[in-house]
């Protein structure tokens, strides 16, 4: 018997939300890209539940799109948290609130 | 000649263009280079009067055509040159008196600084003049007065480096342009009831075809008669606008000589004698004329006679022939009027510049009080004087006589008696100014304290030319209904017709020599004879000769009555009205959006978190929109 499609959203909606209140509360740039993450695999999950349910694989293809793409914004991120850190010695990002008025 | 009528304007042009740009290196060539176009001018000119007298005698004008200026739905203006005896006499005086007075510059302006933009301001005004005076429509003819007055202005302030001279030009060009607005008013009334500017359409004898076809009713020609009456009397410091013409002569005297003397105050006379056609129709504007002239020619008599300034005596002389001419213009005998112009430009200009010539030889003196005995040293310049003096005090057989004669006659013989004796009175005095002028300058004691001299030849050559036509002008026009010049005229302003009422010619003629030997006679007693000692006179009567040399207080009760509240008004626009309300409306916008942007710039923390907590709660908002939606 298959696992209702409703158990996988539900995870995914949690792990959304978690990711997402982490991306509001937290003050820690490398958490907040932790989470980022985390918002990143909710919606992965998703769409390969849907890919599962529809039955074919556009929705596992894009999933992994989706990924490669993380994954080079991570190096992109993590290196700008790396320079701002070398410059700041904090990796707080309320520090960083230069754009104001 | 007639078709080359184009060189007349065109030389001048040309002397102005070339000067303006190499004045400075061409040096004195500079001014023999403008005097002799001017006589190139004055020989073209000579040859198109050859070419118009020898035109059957009903028909004496010659339109040319140069080019259509502006053609814009039905109003064309096109740039014509007319030639008719008006215009020629006109153009004569110009070139003529113009020349004289370029070469007398030659000398006069020796050493000047800006020697080669003289003669070429003094080129550009000569041709701004003779368009004035060719012109064919109304527009051209603007375009020229408002040219002279350019020039006038230039020349008046010449040597800008005095405040007296920069302030003098600025008087000049405000006080001309009230006359010349209510012109410009009348010329845009001309073209709305006439469909046209052109003298050949406008200038028709209406006679007794009122209201039938093109013609506008008496009351139009009334209206346009006085708009362009008072352009007149800006242009020829008549009263109430004359207060620029003494302050101009702050300008080199040549300057006053040519243009506030011998042609460009003459514009207006000239524009009322054009245009008689709407004066003879109104009634009202001629007697305006006519008030405006005596009134002028007698104030200015008067104030003459308390100037100590020898041009200034002369500038107000000038002031007061002008009131004579339209004095004349008011009685509709219009060549008088021209007849007294064109004498009075030989009689003016030589007097203009003796003044000049004994300026040059006092290093620049013109106070009457440290002349005297110059005629010892100055023969020449005290000679011609002296013609020019005789000419306006109207001795015979002097130029000024037969001129000022035919006025006076007119206007006992149309019946205007009172006028007359008014008239007869301004020229007593005008005898009295001018021997007094000459008593105090030339004769009696020498108050000078200084070695005076003759001046060059390139000076007194010009000098005594325009003392043979001081002299020998009255030739021209020996009578009103016979002369020469008024033969030659009656083509426009229409013959003199014989006098029906009134003295006789002998008569009159009497009458008018007595009244020039009476005012000259007084003037030896007091100021020539040595018996009576004026300094002490005129210290007796102070209040009355301040009186008169403050020309009867009329600056001051202009500078009360109209520039002063013009001060007090622009004052209040500028640091009341400018400053507070149009600053104030301008400074309030910023300041609103200034406070506005002081608020709304708070929503802008900085935060990172605050960005993605809106950019969360958008999302939510679109997604319930959407959800609801479907």
């Amino acid at each position: 018997m298959r696992t209702p499609i409703a158990y996988f959203l539900v995870v995914s909606a949690m792990l959304f939300t978690v990711g997402t209140v982490g991306v509001l509360v937290r003050k820690n740039a490398l958490v907040i890209f932790m989470s980022v993450e985390l918002q990143l695999n909710a919606v992965n999950l998703a769409l390969v539940a849907f890919s599962r349910m529809h039955g074919n694989l556009n929705g596992q293809v894009l999933a992994f799109f989706s990924m490669v793409v993380a994954a080079a914004e991570v190096v992109v991120g993590l290196a700008i948290i790396v320079s701002v850190y070398r410059r700041r010695h904090s990796a707080n990002v309320d520090d960083a609130s230069l754009l104001r008025w | 000649m007639l078709k080359v009528i184009w060189l007349v304007p065109a030389l001048p042009l040309v002397g102005f263009v070339v000067n303006l740009f190499l004045g400075r290196r061409l040096g004195r060539l500079a001014g023999v280079l403008a005097s002799l176009l001017m006589l190139g001018a004055f020989g073209v000119g000579l040859g198109v009067l050859n070419d118009l007298v020898t035109l059957p005698a009903h028909s004496r004008v010659f339109v040319k055509h140069l080019y259509d200026w502006i053609s814009v739905g039905s109003f064309h203006v096109a740039v014509d040159l007319r030639v008719d005896p008006l215009s020629v006499t006109m153009m004569l005086v110009v070139t003529g008196v113009g020349a004289l007075i370029h070469i007398y510059s030659i000398g006069y302006m020796d050493g000047d600084p800006r020697y080669g933009r003289f003669f070429s301001y003094l080129n550009l005004f000569c041709f701004f003049m003779l368009t004035l005076v060719l012109a064919e429509n109304f527009l051209l003819l603007y375009f020229g007065w408002e040219g002279v007055g350019l020039c006038s202005y230039l020349l008046i302030g010449f040597w800008f480096e005095r405040p007296a001279a920069a302030n003098a030009a600025k008087k000049a060009f405000v006080v001309t342009r009230i006359g010349d607005t209510f012109m410009l008013i009348g010329i845009v009334l001309v073209f709305l009831r006439f469909g046209s500017l052109d003298f050949a359409r406008v200038l028709v004898s209406p006679a007794s075809s009122f209201g039938i076809a093109t013609f506008p009713p008496p009351g139009v020609y009334t209206v346009i008669a006085l708009l362009l009456l008072a352009g007149a009397i800006g242009k020829s410091a008549q009263m109430p606008l004359h207060v620029w013409l003494p302050d101009a002569m702050e300008g080199p005297t040549p300057v006053s000589a040519l243009i506030h003397a011998a042609t460009m105050v003459t514009a207006g006379v000239y524009l009322v004698a054009r245009t008689h056609v709407f004066f003879e129709v109104s009634g009202v504007a001629s007697a305006v004329v006519l008030i405006v002239g005596l009134v002028t020619a007698l104030y200015a008599a008067t104030a003459a006679l308390g100037q100590d300034d020898i041009k200034r005596v002369l500038a107000y002389s000038t002031i007061s022939q002008l009131g004579f001419m339209f004095f004349a213009l008011g009685m509709h005998a219009y060549a008088a009027a021209i007849f007294l112009l064109v004498t009075h430009a030989f009689y003016k200009a030589l007097m203009f510049l003796s003044a000049g010539s004994v300026m040059h030889g006092l290093e620049n003196e013109t106070d009457l009080k440290k002349m005297g005995r110059l005629a010892k040293v100055m023969p020449i310049t005290a000679t011609v004087f002296s013609i020019g003096a005789l000419a306006i005090a109207g001795v015979p057989p002097f130029a000024g006589f037969f001129s000022k004669d035919q006025i006076l006659a007119a206007a006992d013989q149309t019946g205007h008696v009172t006028a007359w004796i008014v008239a007869l009175v301004a020229a007593f005095f005008s005898a009295l100014y001018i021997s007094r002028l000459i008593f105090l300058a030339f004769f009696g004691q020498d108050r000078t304290g200084r070695h005076a001299h003759e001046s060059p030849p390139v000076m007194t050559v010009p000098l005594m030319l325009l003392a043979v036509g001081a002299a020998a002008g009255g030739l021209l026009g020996l009578s009103a209904v016979t002369g020469k010049l008024q033969g030659f005229l009656s083509w426009d302003l229409g013959a003199t017709a014989e006098p029906a009422r009134g003295l006789s010619d002998g008569v009159l003629s009497a009458i008018s020599v007595a009244v020039a030997a009476a005012g000259i006679l007084v003037g030896f007693l007091v100021y020539g004879s040595g018996k009576i000692d004026w300094l002490a006179l005129r210290t007796r009567m102070g209040s009355f000769q301040r009186f008169l040399s403050k020309g009867w207080y009329l600056d001051d009760v202009y500078a009360a009555v109209l520039v002063a509240p013009g001060k007090s008004v622009a004052a209040f626009l500028a640091y009341v009205f400018d400053r507070r309300f149009v600053d104030g409306m301008v400074n309030g916008v910023g300041v609103l959006f200034q406070r506005l942007a002081s608020v709304g710039r708070l929503v802008q923390t900085g935060l990172v978190r605050n960005y993605a907590l809106a950019f969360l709660l958008g999302a939510v908002v679109i997604f319930v929109f959407v959800g609801l939606k479907f």
